[in-house]
């Protein structure tokens, strides 16, 4: 007898590690991916748990995490974000500028964050409302703003920023380095947004499918935006951070951070095709990766290593994570 | 309506208006520098034009494949730089080009086989394990460079980008080679057809008893190929092999296939519109250059007709929908 | 006419899967120049039967003869060496292809002596078996090119080239216009005549009777019938195929009542292909929209729910003015319950709880402040009162079937307090006896106060449910029929134009 209103037969009993939701599963493995390299660090390189190198480590996190935090939002609605290492750029670059020749710090601080703002929300404009592909207008627009940068610049170099500044990279509030702080703070943002307000759940309806999104009402293009607005803010934030770190800036700054943030967000359990994933998966992922790097960097491998083991991991992350999936069906 | 990429189909493929965007991008560039700089639509001009073009070319017609079999290859600007410093510092070491040539060739195409492996076998999606791939070519090329440029190369190489074959630049004689080549390819194999099929439906392959897996995996190798091809030109322009020579270059190579009409999805599109492209970008670098246009702002300004010309494209597909 | 020996006869197939026995010992007969009618709802194993008959699944027990004698097949290239070819649904042909590329993909004719394509070969052959099946198709046309009917064309010709003397079409006319599904019938009466065998599988009882030769009923995995058409009837088929006696005519007590204006259309004219359409629903009718496929019904429904953009005229929803997207269709009250649910009713990827409340979140969380635990109170008392089965409403849609599937849309606009509700295709890709509580549900929601706008291919289904019809053609209204008007007669007369051939 077919009775249609209790569950087929097909379903198997599962029990133990198959039994959990596989967003649980993903963060799982990732813990204790983290938690081994973590071991095995201590025990092979003395340098590795003193505070300073912790700390070291941790401010490098922070600042991977805070920019990985915006593309994270960005991928989950399956869009790309290939300009913030160039907004980094130009925000910093603006942002030291008028250090230089106003002396203002809180006028700089809204200068990179507005920059990084008004970045995010032409990438936004270009993706929601001309329909350009988030690959190509991110490209696109990284071009333009290097070229921005370059001629800003005029191929010269600005250093020397008052200490009060240079706290944002080096000092501490409560007796956490303040990058830190501001990770463990947006980190609360972020999982926050996506997990307790409708936005959030709009920006995986959206991720998921756009087109049943758009049909439940959902102001798809006013999502878009904002997804790649966060990115760009978080890429002034960071912008901000890097500087004050540096002590200089000059026109390539930020360039390489684009594809260690992609890596941290894809590391962390992110899908590229949208709807799955959270910023805890991105912290952790950005842990991962500052881990890795900087046990190499203790156990004096040549840092030539570092992009080849990048690949790497991002390879592996992403098979298990298909390995995992594929025990549901 | 004809199917693409029959020569005979040519003009009317740019009625189609596939590459409508690219083609007038390239004829509005041609006027406006004809016209703003005298140099322009000079002999010598001209011929540089193509020779720069080329390297970028020898990458962007493999990338067009890889493009209509729905993947896509972020790896080829670091596997160029990789090519480059390891021919590079071969080239030295043999004192000949040839032996070192081969070796490089090997690598490059073993480095094709293990993108098309990742995708196809781990099931990685190409963005990811190109990304994954990139890295290791970086990485490698630092590792046998230690940073360092590798210089000292023998002044016969640089024939392959300086010389001449009967009144034409070699790079000339490279890129028509090529373009031929990737035609015959494309239009007149089982081969070809069977790649357009990756990318608009893998099962019809499968069902026809084509391995699917091994298209795949030849077309990467075919991308990697062509870099080790590349490499030779690169090490003869640059006189030299470096760390950084080509990083990014897959992103104009990318650029250059969209601008032509290759749409990154359900395999559409044509070699063409891809020459198009790259032409459209060796056009606006050096027009720039010659009105004395900072490098920035060309890059700039390539990222803004980047953005333009889709909106043309993207415009025209919704009228014709 | 059929000859004693079958061509290919299975006997005692069975086939299972972990936890499930998909065929159980499975007998059946084709024989030369018959078509045979292959019955089942979901998962009763025909499209495990149809991959067997293709060697792409490996039977665990049974045996198989060819005209016969005893063979085997177990994958594909046995298959092909005893010309057995099947048509999915989905076509495997490649868009950007020409015609004769994709007919020839995988057996490319090539030079002699340089192995490249011989384009001129290849399309003489293609053009040859074309004429030959009376298709007027040009051998050089991009697949893309082609309507789905004439692809569907392609994929015979495609078979039929490679000889196949065996033919499986899988539900055939699903997205075939009445027009195109005469032409495909022309096609399998001539497929006859040269003697070929077709295993036929469908639900369109007005094919079973029109072109079967004999039918099989499949349950559960099981052979339950075999009988030729002259000897049953519909009822019967359906009662084997779901295993009791299912009412289809669920009684439906049609309350005449002037009631408030649900669905007020004036004018109407979308760029789409809608126009100028007039029509009304009101509170507690079904209005039933019916019309041939490409009519016009499905642009309409999202233009009236603001889908798509309208270029002139005026929709009014419970008085007021529908002049925005979908966000103001739904403040207004009304739902779309979309055709194709999967790609445009659902997040797949997503749970059950987060597609339930995706169009009410504004509703039930004002502040903007997202509270898991009343997500899940307000997902699992619809999930409760629509009897979804699922175990739990974590879990991803995607693993649910069709007919839970659409539960789920239907709660999702429930969630939203939608009163106007417009399906398309309510039942499309649903198994019978779920049907039948679909529309009981819809039933329950204009007795408690809603308006229905119902499009459906399916004629006896507009019969048996609705108040009203309206039948469209060419983007315009046809006509509209009252309920005693309605039957499938009336309905067709309306929308089939005479001058068309």
């Amino acid at each position: 007898m077919t009775d249609h209103s209790a569950p087929s037969s097909n379903v198997q009993q599962v029990s133990g590690w198959s039994a959990l939701p596989n967003s649980v599963r993903v963060t799982l493995l990732r813990l204790i991916a983290l938690a081994l390299i973590v071991l095995t660090l201590s025990l092979t390189s003395e340098a590795f748990l003193t505070s300073n190198n912790v700390l070291n480590v941790l401010r490098q996190t922070a600042l991977l995490f805070l920019l990985a935090s915006g593309l994270t939002i960005v991928i989950l609605t399956a869009g790309l974000d290939l300009s913030v290492g160039a907004n980094i750029g130009l925000s910093a670059c603006l942002a030291a500028t008028i250090i230089k020749s106003t002396g203002s710090i809180s006028l700089a601080l809204l200068a990179g964050m507005g920059s990084g703002f008004l970045i995010g929300l032409i990438n936004g404009g270009l993706i929601a409302f001309l329909r350009i592909p988030p690959f190509i207008a991110t490209y696109g627009m990284l071009w333009i703003l290097h070229g921005v940068t370059y001629w800003f610049m005029g191929g010269e170099t600005i250093h020397g920023f008052p200490a009060d500044f240079r706290a944002i990279g080096s000092g501490y509030l409560w007796g956490i380095p303040i990058p830190v702080f501001l990770m463990l703070a947006f980190l609360l943002v972020g999982m926050i947004f996506l997990q307790r307000t409708r936005w959030g759940q709009d920006i995986y309806s959206v991720g998921a499918n756009r087109e049943a999104a758009r049909l439940s009402g959902i102001p798809v293009n006013s999502r878009l935006v904002l997804a790649y607005v966060m990115s760009g803010l978080m890429a002034g934030l960071a912008s901000l951070i890097f500087l004050a770190r540096l002590n200089s800036a000059e026109g390539d700054i930020g360039e390489a951070m684009t594809l260690p943030a992609i890596a941290a967000v894809l590391i962390g359990g992110t899908s590229l095709f949208g709807g799955v994933g959270t910023i805890t998966g991105t912290l952790i992922g950005a842990l991962i990766l500052t881990l890795v790097l900087n046990g190499m960097n203790l156990l004096s491998i040549n840092a030539s290593w570092q992009p080849l083991v990048t690949g790497v991991i991002v390879i592996a992350a992403v098979y298990f994570d298909n390995l995992s999936n594929k025990g549901d069906k | 309506m004809r199917v693409a990429d029959s020569s005979a189909g040519f003009i009317r493929q740019l009625q189609k208006g596939n590459s409508v965007g690219a083609s007038l991008l390239l004829l509005v560039l041609c006027l406006l520098f004809t016209v703003f700089s005298e140099n322009f639509t000079s002999a010598p001009n001209l011929i540089n034009i193509v020779k720069q073009s080329t390297i970028l070319l020898l990458l962007a017609l493999p990338m067009t494949l890889i493009i209509l079999s729905e993947g896509i290859d972020l790896s080829m600007g670091a596997l160029l730089t990789l090519a480059n410093v390891v021919l590079a510092s071969l080239v030295i070491k043999f004192g000949v080009l040839w032996p070192a040539f081969l070796l490089v060739l090997i690598l490059c195409a073993f480095f094709g086989w293990a993108n098309g492996l990742i995708i196809s076998k781990l099931h990685i999606p190409p963005f990811v394990a190109t990304l994954g791939t990139l890295g290791i070519a970086q990485g490698g090329a630092l590792l046998v460079t230690d940073g360092q440029s590798v210089v000292g190369i023998p002044p016969e190489i640089l024939y392959f980008y300086s010389g001449e074959w009967m009144g034409m630049a070699m790079p000339f004689w490279i890129a028509i080679v090529a373009c031929a080549v990737f035609h015959v390819l494309l239009s007149h194999t089982p081969w070809g057809n069977h790649v357009i099929a990756l990318g608009g439906n893998r099962e019809a392959l499968t069902l026809a008893g084509i391995k699917a897996d091994w298209v795949l995996i030849s077309v990467y190798v075919l991308s990697g190929v062509m870099c080790a091809i590349a490499a030779v030109l690169l090490t003869a322009r640059i006189s030299s092999g470096h760390p950084t020579a080509a990083l990014g270059m897959e992103f104009d190579a990318i650029a250059a296939v969209a601008l032509g009409g290759t749409s990154f999805e359900k395999g559409k599109g044509w070699l063409w519109g891809t020459v198009i492209g790259v032409l459209a970008v060796g056009v606006l670098r050096n027009g720039l250059n010659l009105m004395g246009v900072p490098s920035a702002v060309q890059v700039a300004a390539i990222g803004i007709l980047v953005i333009l010309a889709l909106m043309v494209d993207g415009l025209r597909d919704k009228q014709n929908d | 006419m059929s000859e004693l020996t079958p061509v290919l006869e299975l006997r005692g197939i069975s086939k299972g899967f972990v936890g499930v026995q998909a065929l159980d010992d499975v007998s059946f007969e084709l024989h030369r120049g018959e078509v045979h009618i292959l019955l089942g709802e979901n998962g009763a194993g025909k499209s495990t039967l149809m991959k067997i008959l293709c060697g792409a699944y490996k039977t665990d027990a049974g045996e198989f003869f060819y005209e016969g004698k005893a063979v085997k097949i177990a994958k594909p290239s046995d298959a092909k060496t005893y010309g057995i070819a099947v048509i999915f649904q989905e076509f495997t042909l490649v868009p950007h292809l020409s015609v004769a590329q994709n007919i020839f993909l995988g057996r490319e004719a090539k030079g002699r002596w340089t192995g490249l394509l011989d384009q001129a070969s290849m399309r003489s052959q293609a053009q040859q078996i074309l004429d030959e099946l009376d298709m007027a198709i040009d051998p050089d046309a991009e697949l893309v090119s082609l309507g789905v009917a004439q692809q569907q064309m392609v994929e015979i010709a495609k078979a039929l080239s490679q000889n196949a003397q065996i033919l499986v079409l899988d539900e055939p006319t699903a997205s075939l216009s009445d027009k195109e599904t005469a032409k495909l019938f022309e096609m399998i009466a001539k497929l006859k005549s040269r003697g070929v065998a077709m295993v036929y599988i469908s639900h369109r009882m007005a094919e079973v009777f029109s072109i079967g030769d004999r039918i099989t009923v499949l349950r559960d995995g099981r052979k339950v019938a075999s009988r030729f058409p002259a000897e049953t009837n519909q009822d019967e088929l359906v009662s084997l195929m779901v295993g009791k006696r299912v009412d289809l005519a669920y009684a439906r007590t049609f309350e005449a009542q002037a009631s408030q204006l649900a669905l007020q259309v004036e004018n109407l004219h979308a760029p789409s292909g809608v126009k100028g359409v007039s029509l009304e629903v009101r509170v507690g009718e079904i209005v039933g929209l019916a019309g041939l496929v490409g009519s016009g019904r499905t642009e309409l429904a999202r233009a009236i729910f603001g889908a798509d953009p309208v270029s002139s005229g005026r929709v009014k929803i419970f008085g007021q003015l529908q002049d925005g997207g979908p966000l103001r269709a739904i403040e207004l009250g009304a739902a779309l319950i979309p055709e194709s649910r999967k790609s445009q009713g659902l997040a797949l990827i997503l749970s059950c709880a987060h597609n339930i409340t995706m169009a009410s979140l504004k509703r039930l969380f004002p502040s903007g402040w997202f509270v898991p635990s009343k997500n899940l109170e307000q997902s699992i008392a619809l999930i409760k009162r629509l009897r979804v089965a699922t175990p739990g409403a974590h879990q991803l849609v995607q693993f649910l079937s069709g007919g839970n599937q659409q539960k789920i849309v239907i709660s999702k606009w429930l969630s939203a307090e939608a009163r106007f509700f417009i399906f398309d295709e309510p039942t499309r890709g649903i198994d019978v006896g779920a049907k039948a509580e679909i529309f009981s549900l819809i039933d329950g929601l204009v007795k408690q106060g809603a308006a229905v706008l119902m499009i459906s291919s399916e004629l006896s289904e507009i019969v048996k449910v609705c108040d009203r019809a309206y039948v469209m053609r060419d983007g315009l209204i046809a006509g509209e029929l009252k309920r005693q008007e309605i039957s499938e007669e009336s309905i067709l007369a309306l929308g089939v134009q005479d001058a068309r051939g």
